[in-house]
């Protein structure tokens, strides 16, 4: 039997040469009165996949939500903090949302295509802050689905409902409805808990080529799935940043005994 | 350690931690039953180290399995993985222990025909201790997860070397007296290349444990005796 | 058998059984007032009832056209009206207002309106309409009709609104659509059969309406569509017909009631077809 040596003086510093993207300084986070977030300071680097693991409520879906100010939508929760994309404070009042988050892409737990055909589906987004002729956004659209690997199962039905679509599809229609706008972060909310195994293997193998243009950074309660898509991890636990590190590292020998008992199934 | 939420989690654990404990044991014994047998030319006790040796192959086997399945269910991770790989890297450095053991056994008895210089056993017997303690201690360090100790038969390897190589001087010298010592000599020589050879896997088993329970390497350079 | 679970089986058998008694004795009420209605309902029903004007009392020929146009000049303005309203104000309770104070009372007040009688309405029209205009007028029956129509579709567009599922809302959100657009493009497109389910279904709950418009459509025993005078429909006609001693003015009646159920069957049938299509989708 061949054994995979594990040893931490082979870890690479996987992205030390990575600049950082998204800067969150001293993020706290309230619903009403409840601080769901406490003081997070963490960096998103450039091109790689940060992934945010923690049991349900430790803060890891309210941190990503942040990142593209979706808490705007619902009265009474707010950040305090700053949060740095490229050097300005996305948390400034003054931020335009929409811009925004045009920049910061988002794709969710359920896949949520809209009640419009394929096509629609992906040029809606486009049209919102680009006019182009036809020719064009046909050429956008295309390459939006070649470039979340649904190209060949879709190209003869641009014209049937997105919501004709298996789930797996229908989730690779909004990763390409996400990157049609070619945004500069993306944000996964587990998009893969609803999906079968096959799915998820594709979605995971799409993370890991879109990592070359976008910076991601992806919640998962699946913990193989953050060891095997992500380059860093950050665990939370309660609201708190617990560790934050090389994934490779975080799933062999974490430093703080929460994360260990956590990864390890000790929990609780 | 606390337990996991999944207790039958832990009991494969503990399960695989026995069966390391029970070869350890054998390996042992097969040790210094082996090396009687040298020291007292006893080929009855010879010939039960070799009978041992299923029974050492039949546990790793059984680990590693035991290994496997666990990994299948449970996709171990962080302090689970380290010490299933490790146990299944120590399994494989008792297995190779218990072979040398039975190696130096088939050589009691084939010289047990036509013993010569017994004086030049004792070298070996004391070389035979050190190797045992060093892989009682590296088995004491697994069980009881002390990294302390595990670091100190690591280090304490270089003296099997240092003995080894005195050894190889004393039995030259023996051979080179009455050529006719050439074919019993050998066979010590071989003895105390196998008994050396179960100080690196003690080093071995030394590092696995070290990496099982901290997570870090030891350096990659280990004090040598030569 | 255990006692406890043939305890159980036994309630279960008796409660079964009134179940079916209470849908029977529902059931046969409905069968038995749609059996009258087409007894006596078929009886006039002909060609001339569609072409003719009703009739002056005493004559034995004449129709109910002047009575079905008017209803279905009256009906669609006072929908046309009260649907686009009722919407815009169901999409501020959904949408925009979701999480204000303002919607909880809101949604009270529309609860109200929308079990208030409808003679009450009429009446309220009358006074604040009819009064001050000097008259009855069709129009007049639209506004009352509108008023009927404005809490129904409130109701079902906000609740059809709020079936539209979050992350929906939030997805379009997130590729940088403004809360117009999101409400425009996706939660009204994802909702639309609902929608007009809703308006379907408010009309036919006007289409039968007869309380209001006595106060103020009244009725025409001649063909006008000037909204500005009195306009003939048919639950007045109706209304006036059945209680005249002509055999022949009874009959039309029992017919024009027969269209408006007919009518009415109709939309609630392509109302449910819609609200499957939705269900499937």
């Amino acid at each position: 039997m061949t054994m995979i040596s594990v040893s931490t003086d082979n870890f690479q510093p996987v992205a030390t040469d990575s600049p950082v993207k998204v800067d969150i300084r001293n993020l706290d986070f309230f619903y009403g009165d409840f601080r769901a977030l406490k003081n997070i300071n963490l960096g998103l680097a450039q091109n790689r996949v940060t992934a945010f693991i923690g049991p349900s409520g430790c803060g890891k879906s309210t941190l990503l939500r942040v990142l593209n100010r979706m808490y705007d939508l619902y009265p009474g929760q707010r950040a305090a903090g700053d949060v740095l994309l490229d050097g300005r404070n996305i948390l400034d009042p003054r931020e335009d949302i929409n811009l925004l988050r045009a920049r910061v892409g988002m794709v969710f737990q359920k896949p949520t295509p809209f009640p419009m055909t394929i096509y629609d589906n992906i040029s809606f987004g486009i049209k919102l802050y680009e006019k182009l002729p036809k020719s064009e956004l046909d050429g956008r659209v295309e390459a939006a689905l070649k470039g979340a690997a649904l190209w060949k199962e879709v190209k003869d039905k641009l014209g049937a409902s997105g919501l004709s679509l298996s789930g797996g599809q229908q989730q690779r229609l909004c990763i390409a409805r996400t990157v049609a706008i070619r945004p500069e972060v993306i944000l996964f909310d587990e998009p893969c808990s609803a999906l079968d195994p096959i799915s998820t293997a594709k979605i995971e193998e799409l993370i890991d080529e879109l990592k070359n243009q976008y910076t991601i950074a992806i919640v998962t309660h699946n913990m193989q799935q953050a060891a095997r898509v992500s380059d860093f991890t950050a665990f939370m636990y309660l609201g708190d940043l617990i560790e934050f590190g090389e994934t490779s590292r975080m799933f062999t020998s974490p430093e703080k005994r929460e994360t260990q008992d956590y990864i390890t199934g000790r929990f609780g | 350690m606390s337990e996991h939420t999944v207790k039958a989690y832990d009991a494969e654990l503990d399960l695989i931690g026995a069966k390391i404990a029970e070869m350890g044991g054998i390996a042992e014994k097969m040790l210094v039953d082996a090396m009687d047998a040298l020291g007292r030319l006893d080929i009855d006790l010879a010939q039960r180290v070799l009978m041992s040796d299923p029974r050492l192959d039949a546990l790793q086997r059984e680990i590693e399995d035991q290994v496997v399945r666990t990994i299948i269910r449970r996709q171990p991770m962080a302090i689970d993985l380290r010490e299933l790989m490790a146990s299944i890297h120590i399994a494989g450095d008792l297995e190779r222990t218990g072979d040398l053991a039975k190696n130096i056994a088939k050589r009691a008895i084939k010289v047990a025909d036509d013993p010569r210089v017994m004086r030049a056993v004792v070298g070996l017997k004391h070389m035979a201790e050190v190797a045992a303690m060093q892989l009682k201690d590296v088995l004491d360090a697994y069980a009881q997860r002390d990294i302390e100790r595990a670091k100190a038969v690591w280090t304490r390897d270089a003296d099997l070397d240092a003995l080894e190589d005195s050894i190889f001087r004393d039995l030259l010298t023996f051979m080179m007296e009455d050529p006719r010592n050439i074919s019993f000599c050998t066979h010590l020589l071989f003895c105390a290349k196998n008994l050396e050879r179960v100080g690196d896997h003690a080093t071995n088993i030394a590092e696995k444990v070290n990496f099982m329970v901290t997570g870090q390497s030891l350096p990659m350079n280990r004090p040598k005796g030569d | 058998m255990n006692p406890i679970y043939a305890s159980r089986r036994r309630k279960n058998v008796i409660i079964r059984a009134l179940c079916y008694f209470a849908a029977a004795f529902g059931l046969s009420f409905l069968g038995l007032i749609l059996f009258t209605l087409f007894w006596n309902g078929l009886a006039g029903l002909g060609l001339s009832v569609f072409t003719q004007m009703t009739p002056p009392p005493g004559s034995n020929t004449g129709g109910l056209a002047n009575a079905i146009a008017g209803s279905l000049v009256i009906t669609i303005i006072g929908v046309a009206l009260g649907a686009p309203l009722g919407m815009l104000a169901g999409t501020y309770l959904a949408e925009y207002g979701r999480h204000e104070k303002l919607t909880t009372v809101i949604r009270f007040i529309n609860d109200i309106l929308l079990s208030a009688p409808s003679i009450v309405i009429g009446l309220f029209v009358y006074v604040t309409i009819v009064l001050p205009m000097g008259g009855f007028s069709g129009f007049a029956g639209s506004l009352a009709l509108a008023v009927i129509v404005i809490p129904v579709v409130v109701r079902t567009t906000e609740d059809m609104l709020l079936l539209v599922p979050n992350p929906l809302r939030e997805a379009a959100a997130a590729l940088g659509m403004p809360r117009s657009l999101v409400i425009k493009r996706v939660a009204y497109r994802a909702a639309r059969a609902g929608l007009i389910t809703g308006v379907l279904l408010a009309t036919a709950r006007v289409a039968g309406e007869t309380a209001p418009l006595l106060f103020t459509a009244l009725n025409n025993q001649f063909w006008n569509l000037n909204m500005t005078g009195t306009v003939a429909n048919l639950p007045v006609t109706i209304n006036n017909f059945v209680q005249s001693p002509y055999d022949f003015w009874r009959q039309l009646a029992w017919t024009g009631a027969l269209i408006i159920t007919l009518s009415v069957l109709t939309l609630n049938v392509i109302a449910r077809v819609l609200g499957r299509e939705r269900n499937t989708q």
